[in-house]
């Protein structure tokens, strides 16, 4: 058995991550105390954390809740409620050692037979439960070990295990029969929920019997040294963009989250507040439908490439708040690759003009489908409609909502629509694997007819799963992004910022996939 | 009276039949995935078909009819797709919110929209009654939206006198609910005074045309009695005809306000449910307020027989 110390080994990453301070003590609150007010701007239904994946209850439910492994700052897996994870020499067994003193929000300590629930229920009724299906079994030999039990080597398990999307939280084991929707929450986070009214807010009051991770000296990611510093976080729902940046400005609110872009300007001039991008927060993209006429034509679709300039759709869709991005990683992340950029922001309409003579294109009407729940989508699809015009194809905009176009574009050799609209944000900050899941079946985004993969990009899928090798993973990733982008199989706009604010006593604030509250204080 | 209540009951099951029947139907017949809805963006193409399994969305149409009805008959209205918990219990989490809202809105509409209405036809052709229809075509012309964003910004932002948003149950603190619903009661009530303020001036200045009001005046009866007693009360059953309407319309108009106030009634839980396909939860919901706005026209017929004693003897 081949002993993988993750802990020292992703410990040291943190080191490398927080060179500046790391020598340093592990984090104390400069400040304790104080109740924190975030304006979230979605409604939160429930906080099952196993069984939803929506952001919004992610950005409160991860504050409340833990795992055995999550991600770092730069979305690499490390461990999280365990203190070691040995991979066995043949890659079926993996077993995890946990941590000593962790207890639960009810003061109940947490053994390994309350992993064992939190997976029985997970295999039961947890939203990402596939993430178990080649796990044969697990077990607790004794109340500090969990072995997991494979039925075949999968590289990639780890990577699947320590994915935030609909994590497996770690819940007391007389919870595990708790039915989808209707769990406790209870966990073992720096923070314990107080109240929840669905539609309004979620209470948060510190845990003063939480347990902060001493393999971290910083938070990182989703997990790192935690401690609460506040006494209590309020995530109030606010929906209305305009209420949430009145909220802030009076105080009544200390932190929120998708600040519009005609409030900046003011909100930047504001002393009391602090303005916080965040970068990356999701990748703006087209997706073509291949099961139908013209957009089954390689030709077309690389007109299309060739006709769209991705500085103007990004402007359109985001207000200015993007960074160009080829392909589907970002820069700075483990995987990122740039492979296929010669396909990306052409913007040469003599070429696409030239490759649409080429694909004998006859000025067919063109259905471009998009939505305005999501305004970023509208306006991208608003900028590629006219871009494609002006390059002689025939392009319309169909006009849903979300849900709607969302079944528009799953259903196999639609006839109904020819570009889909979307945004990728958990998935690419997952990684690659969580990502490209979008372009093979069943669901490809590209919707191929009879939805059968096109199989040089399945070989390469099939790779970036199987082979043992990390690097030759990687390499399999970018084959695969160079294959997509290449057959114009996506079009990658680019990366949407997120633009969140603080008031200026908010500090340790950094923005995430979700708020995070550990590590954060007030100044009076 | 007893039978005038008796037939507004059984007038009402049709109706309910015909609503639950509309909400099916309509709901079914709008496009789009409620797991798709209720996944979210981050959702992948595996994660919706998971929920969809979960959620028994692939029952045939006819089946999930019969079983709507079957559960109706034993009082079960079903469990939301959305918040995993029965339709009724999360409506009677958010019914009193809303109805707690209005009734507040409805005191502010009464007491501007009559006492407007009174004196401007008290002076009718002066500059008061212009005033006062000025103020009524105002609260009728600007949308209780872009009203409470204007309030917002002055009384929480600039001012401070009270909270931007969210909402205080009256049960925990009584003052807090009146600081948090201040705002939106008075823009959700604007329109409605105006409306008010104009059925009131004109039903008053037929009255007041009437024999018997000369009558009384020459019998020497106060200003005051003349209008209270002689005028008002016969102005009134229009008026009361109106209010019932108001109300309806304050319920509905509360969708926006909500959501502008953070505030969690009815308004946003039908929205919510409405644009995730929560169909459980949006037959139930709107069959339950359907059911209150039934009781309400029944009051209102029921204080007609009070008014008026014709009714009465009919």
């Amino acid at each position: 058995m081949k002993r993988l110390s993750l802990a020292s080994s992703l410990a040291a990453a943190a080191f490398v991550l927080s060179a500046g301070t790391a020598l340093a003590a592990p984090f104390q609150c400069p400040v304790r105390g104080g109740d924190l007010v975030f304006g979230q701007e979605a409604n939160v239904n429930s906080l099952d954390q196993m069984t939803s994946s929506t952001i919004s209850t992610r950005n409160i439910a991860m504050n409340i809740y833990e795992s055995l492994m999550t991600r770092d700052e730069n979305n690499r897996p490390i461990l999280e409620l365990a203190e070691s994870m040995e991979e066995s020499g043949d890659g079926l067994t993996y077993t995890f050692r946990l941590r000593q003193g962790i207890t639960f929000h009810n003061g109940k300590p947490m053994t390994s037979a309350d992993i064992v629930a939190s997976f029985n229920r997970y295999n039961r009724i947890g939203l990402q439960r596939s993430t178990l299906d080649n796990v044969d079994r697990w077990e607790a030999p004794d109340a500090r070990t969990f072995v997991i039990r494979m039925k075949q080597v999968q590289p990639t398990f780890i990577e699947a295990l320590s994915s935030f999307s609909v994590p497996i939280v770690v819940i007391p084991s007389e919870h595990e029969n708790d039915e989808r929707q209707q769990l406790r929450t209870v966990g073992t986070g720096p923070f314990r929920l107080l109240e929840f009214v669905p539609g309004s807010h979620a209470r948060l009051g510190r845990f003063d019997g939480y347990q902060p991770n001493t393999a971290f000296e910083q938070r990182t990611g989703f997990g790192g040294y935690r401690v609460a510093c506040l006494d209590t976080v309020t995530f109030r729902i606010v929906t209305e963009a305009s209420a949430r940046v009145a909220g802030l400005e009076t105080g009544a609110l200390q932190a929120v989250e998708d600040v519009p872009t005609r409030s900046l300007e003011s909100l930047r001039r504001n002393s009391a507040i602090t303005i916080l991008p965040l970068e990356n927060w999701w990748i703006q993209i087209a997706l073509p439908n291949t099961a139908n006429p013209p957009t089954d034509n390689l030709a077309f679709r690389r007109a299309v490439q060739a006709a769209l300039g991705m500085e103007d759709i990004m402007d359109a869709a985001t207000d200015g708040n993007y960074r160009l991005n080829v392909g589907f990683q970002y820069p700075g992340r483990p995987a990122y690759t740039d492979a296929g950029r010669e396909t990306y922001n052409i913007n040469n309409p003599t070429r696409a003009r030239a490759l649409l003579r080429e694909s004998g294109y006859r000025n067919e009407p063109i259905v471009i489908l998009t939505n305005r729940d999501y305004p970023p989508m509208y306006n991208a699809a608003l900028v590629m409609q006219q871009q494609l015009r002006a390059v002689g194809i025939n392009a319309n905009l169909r006009v849903v909502d979300w849900p709607t176009s969302v079944q528009m574009s799953q259903r196999v050799n639609s006839n109904e629509w020819h570009f889909f609209h979307s945004g990728w944000g958990t998935q690419p900050a997952l990684g690659a694997l969580a990502t490209m899941q979008f372009l093979v079946a069943p669901g490809a985004n590209y919707r191929p007819r009879d939805d059968k993969d096109d199989p040089d990009v399945l070989a390469a899928w099939n790779d970036m799963n199987n082979l043992r090798d990390p690097a030759a993973r990687q390499e399999a990733f970018a084959r695969m992004q160079r294959l997509v982008l290449e057959r114009a199989y996506a079009y990658p706009f680019g990366a949407l910022t997120k633009v969140q604010a603080v008031r200026a006593n908010v500090q340790g604030y950094v923005p995430f996939r979700i708020p995070r509250f550990s590590n954060v204080w007030m100044t009076r | 009276m007893f039978g005038v209540l008796a037939r507004r009951l059984a007038s009402a099951v049709p109706v309910l039949v015909i609503v639950s029947l509309i909400t099916f139907g309509l709901m079914r017949l709008i496009p789009g995935d409620p797991a798709a809805a209720i996944a979210g963006i981050a959702a992948t193409p595996a994660q919706i078909e998971q929920l969809r399994q979960d959620l028994g969305l692939d029952e045939p149409l006819l089946g999930q009819l019969l079983h709507y009805y079957q559960g109706l008959l034993r009082g079960d209205l079903g469990r939301s797709l959305l918040l995993g918990k029965g339709v009724f219990a999360a409506t009677m989490e958010r019914l009193p919110v809303t109805i707690g809202l209005s009734l507040y809105a409805l005191v502010f509409t009464l007491l501007f929209g009559i006492t407007a209405g009174i004196i401007a036809a008290l002076r009718q052709n002066t500059f008061i009654d212009q005033a006062a229809m000025m103020f009524a075509m105002i609260g009728i012309s600007v949308p209780n939206f872009f009203l409470g964003l204007l309030m917002i910004i002055l009384f929480a932002v600039h001012l401070g006198w009270l909270p931007s948003g969210g909402y205080v149950p009256f049960g925990e603190d009584p003052l807090g609910w009146l600081e948090s619903t201040t705002m939106p009661a008075f823009s959700l009530a604007l329109l409605q005074a105006g409306l008010l303020a104009r059925i009131t001036r004109s039903s008053m200045l037929e009255v007041l045309r009437q024999d018997y009001i000369r009558t009384a005046r020459a019998k020497g009866l106060p200003q005051r009695r003349v209008i209270l007693k002689h005028a008002l009360a016969n102005a009134l059953i229009p008026i009361v005809t109106v209010v019932g309407i108001i109300v309806s319309l304050l319920l509905s108009g509360a969708v926006v306000t909500e959501a502008l106030f953070s505030i969690p009634g009815m308004g946003q839980l039908l929205t919510q449910a409405v644009l995730n396909r929560d169909y459980p939860m949006v037959q139930g919901g709107l069959l339950l307020v359907t059911v209150f706005l039934v009781l309400v026209n029944i009051t209102v017929d029921t204080l007609y027989a009070v008014l008026d004693p014709r009714v009465r003897h009919e």
